[in-house]
């Protein structure tokens, strides 16, 4: 009787806990849905018009009234298919060349004691404070004497992109730093050189920071629009695909004669990227939190 | 196999800390030698210089009549022990062991044979195909034991092997390192804190304090004959006491004076100040808190009992003087009656006595042993 009596008060507040947290965890994702359908919006929209066959402008509605895969087909029979192979070649180079400069100097930052180190580090720090944009003028003018602007921008955007890549060292070098000093010890203990280590030891411990790497250097190039179009000066052959999306763009004229490839080139740059972004989320989000929150 | 050979050995940081000063040692082949201090004594940093992890500032260290100084870490013929394990957590234990080996280029079947041997003398054998984070703490260090033991190394180091252990583990993979060492018959440098691991593992001990080394000894000499104030405190559980006393010299006899009550300095004691022609002066007194016994006649130094720890098999009783001067008593449970046992509550009056056998002497100003060399 006595234990119903001091039972019940017990049970009436965990159901109450019970129900509080029920109704908080339903007002969350309510507004989570929202926020999805609205960040969604744009891109369903760039979906459907994408398949609108009956006009090629800019329309007042949003689903088409008649259906169909011409956009595509056109798509591939213009400078399109050139755009998106020099992008998937710069960005590819570039993803692989700026992963392993990026990995090399943190681990070099992170495990190596040298005089300067941390003013090298500093000074990184405060470069990496002005907008790249300001070194545009002077790049574009090297670059073009040595004959990597306009058609021929491939070899010159690569540069650009590559060129800063150690600065961008932190996330990982933070990450390096959680792993504990005594495994390289213990490596080099064990007759591992330095280059070893790093292959063998830290890089499969710091997998996630690794694909974050990976996949932060293939989406600087893949979307960049700024360098691409000043190095490319508008040369169809040496454009990516942001530039030459835009130049289909460029006039009101060119915009009625071209909204929906557009849309269709649009949905066709993002597919390589959210296909890449659904197999490497899990990695991709415990990289940045990982390094973020223990480094 | 191989003897170490430390000259000399300085270690000074960029920032011109100096953590070790003029470290010399000559270490026997398969002998035993355990380095013993305080946090920040240096005892790691030397070991870590052996081992090659450390430059070495000046000085040289000698692995089988090889200077090393310039040598990588694999080049020196050692294996090293961490206090941290340092396991590669994304491999399995049998890939940890067969590490060094498979860097070596060894057949794959040489490989296995030194792998399952380790693991048999380690107990191991069924975790092999475990990661480290599913092992428990023991069996983590047995399988950091296991990587050093196939190097089939000269030299085998061990960094606080036992620190992250508990208790319980502590002491059964102290025994297992005994067993160990037989087994392995090889030379061991050893870094503790604890001079429990110290005492019950070393052919020799290292005492070191503040980059200095203190005393060099075996177990025996370094608790019978400590070379000064700090060894004499940091080698014993509970320390040394310690008191501020006068020693006499009357009519061809010694006598101390602690607390007022004038005690004989007789037997062995009393024959080596005898023979060293000590004359009265202020000395400090150091006496062991088991070499204190109750004193049931009366006539011994009256104190007041302040807290009474029971450890089991002896009390812990600390006491204090009649100038607050505070002292710990270890007496055998076995050597009280259950009544005087139960009597010995806070605030009880009284008398301890200690005979001449026991003490050590000290110079109050340089802190040297007045016995030792």
């Amino acid at each position: 009787m006595k234990k119903n009596e001091t039972e019940a008060p017990v049970m009436k507040q965990h159901m109450g806990l019970k129900a509080s947290a029920a109704i908080s965890n339903t007002i969350i994702y309510v507004i989570l849905v929202i926020m999805s359908i609205i960040w969604l919006i744009p891109f369903v929209c760039i979906v459907l018009q994408s398949f609108r066959v009956e006009s090629t402008y800019i329309v007042d509605y949003v689903v088409p009234h008649k259906w169909g895969l011409d956009n595509y087909v056109k798509l591939f029979h213009s400078n399109f298919t050139r755009w998106y192979i020099n992008t998937f070649i710069i960005a590819l180079v570039v993803a692989v060349v700026q992963t392993v400069i990026v990995l090399c100097m943190s681990y070099t930052l992170s495990r190596f004691r040298f005089k300067l180190r941390k003013g090298l580090m500093q000074f990184m720090l405060i470069l990496g404070m002005f907008p790249g944009m300001l070194a545009m003028i002077i790049l574009y003018r090297v670059l073009d004497d040595m004959g990597m602007t306009g058609s021929n921008s491939l070899p010159g955007l690569i540069l650009v992109y590559v060129a800063s890549s150690g600065m961008g060292y932190y996330v990982s070098k933070g990450f390096f730093d959680t792993i504990p000093k005594s495994l390289d010890e213990a490596a080099r203990v064990d007759g591992a050189t330095r280059a070893q280590i790093l292959y063998k030891i830290i890089l499969p411990l710091a997998k996630p920071i690794v694909i974050y790497t990976i996949l932060t250097a293939f989406m600087g190039p893949w979307g960049d629009f700024v360098f691409a179009r000043y190095v490319s000066q508008l040369k169809p052959l040496g454009m990516n695909v942001a530039v030459g999306l835009q130049s289909w763009l460029a006039t009101d004229t060119m915009t009625h004669d071209n909204y929906t490839l557009f849309c269709a080139g649009g949905v066709v740059v993002a597919v390589p990227v959210a296909i890449l972004f659904m197999c490497l989320q899990r990695y991709y989000v415990e990289g940045v939190t990982g390094g973020a929150v223990k480094g | 196999m191989a003897s170490v050979k430390l000259t000399k050995v300085k270690k000074i940081y960029d920032n011109n800390v100096v953590a070790v000063h003029d470290f010399d040692l000559e270490i026997k082949d398969k002998e035993f030698v355990v380095f013993v201090g305080p946090s920040g004594c240096g005892k790691s940093t030397t070991l870590r210089m052996v081992a090659g992890l450390e430059d070495i500032s000046e000085g040289t260290v000698e692995i089988d009549g090889v200077v090393v100084n310039d040598l990588q870490p694999k080049d020196r013929n050692i294996a090293m022990v961490f206090q941290n394990y340092a396991l590669y957590p994304h491999m399995t234990v049998y890939d940890n062991i067969a590490f060094s080996l498979r860097l070596k280029k060894m057949p794959e079947d040489q490989i296995y044979e030194r792998v399952t041997n380790a693991a048999e003398i380690l107990g191991i054998t069924q975790y092999l195909m475990r990661k480290p984070r599913a092992l428990s703490g023991g069996q983590r260090q047995r399988v950091a034991i296991g990587r050093a033991m196939v190097r089939e190394s000269k030299v085998f180091l061990m960094d606080e092997p036992l620190s992250n252990l508990d208790a319980k583990l502590r002491n059964q993979m102290r025994a297992e390192i005994i067993l160990l060492r037989q087994k392995l018959d090889t030379t061991f440098i050893y870094v503790t804190h604890d001079q429990t691991e110290a005492m019950t593992l070393g052919d020799r001990i290292v005492i070191m304090k503040d980059g200095y080394i203190m005393q060099v000894g075996t177990p025996t000499e370094v608790f019978e004959m400590p070379a000064n104030l700090f060894v004499a405190e940091f080698i014993g559980a509970p320390k040394m006491n310690i008191i501020k006393t006068r020693l006499l010299h009357e009519n061809g006899k010694y006598y101390v004076t602690p607390f007022g009550v004038k005690i004989e300095v007789d037997g062995e004691k009393g024959r080596e100040l005898a023979k060293r022609q000590l004359g009265t002066r202020d000395i400090l007194l150091g006496v062991r808190p088991e070499h204190i016994v109750l004193d049931r006649k009366g006539g011994g130094i009256p104190c007041t009992l302040e807290v009474n720890e029971m450890m089991g098999s002896e009390l812990h009783l600390h006491v204090y003087t009649e100038d607050e001067t505070r002292l710990i008593v270890r007496i055998p449970t076995i050597d009280l009656e259950t009544s005087e046992r139960e009597s010995l509550a806070q605030g009880k009056k009284l008398s301890i006595t200690f005979e001449g056998k026991v003490m050590h002497f000290f110079d109050p100003e340089t802190e040297k042993n007045l016995l030792c060399d």
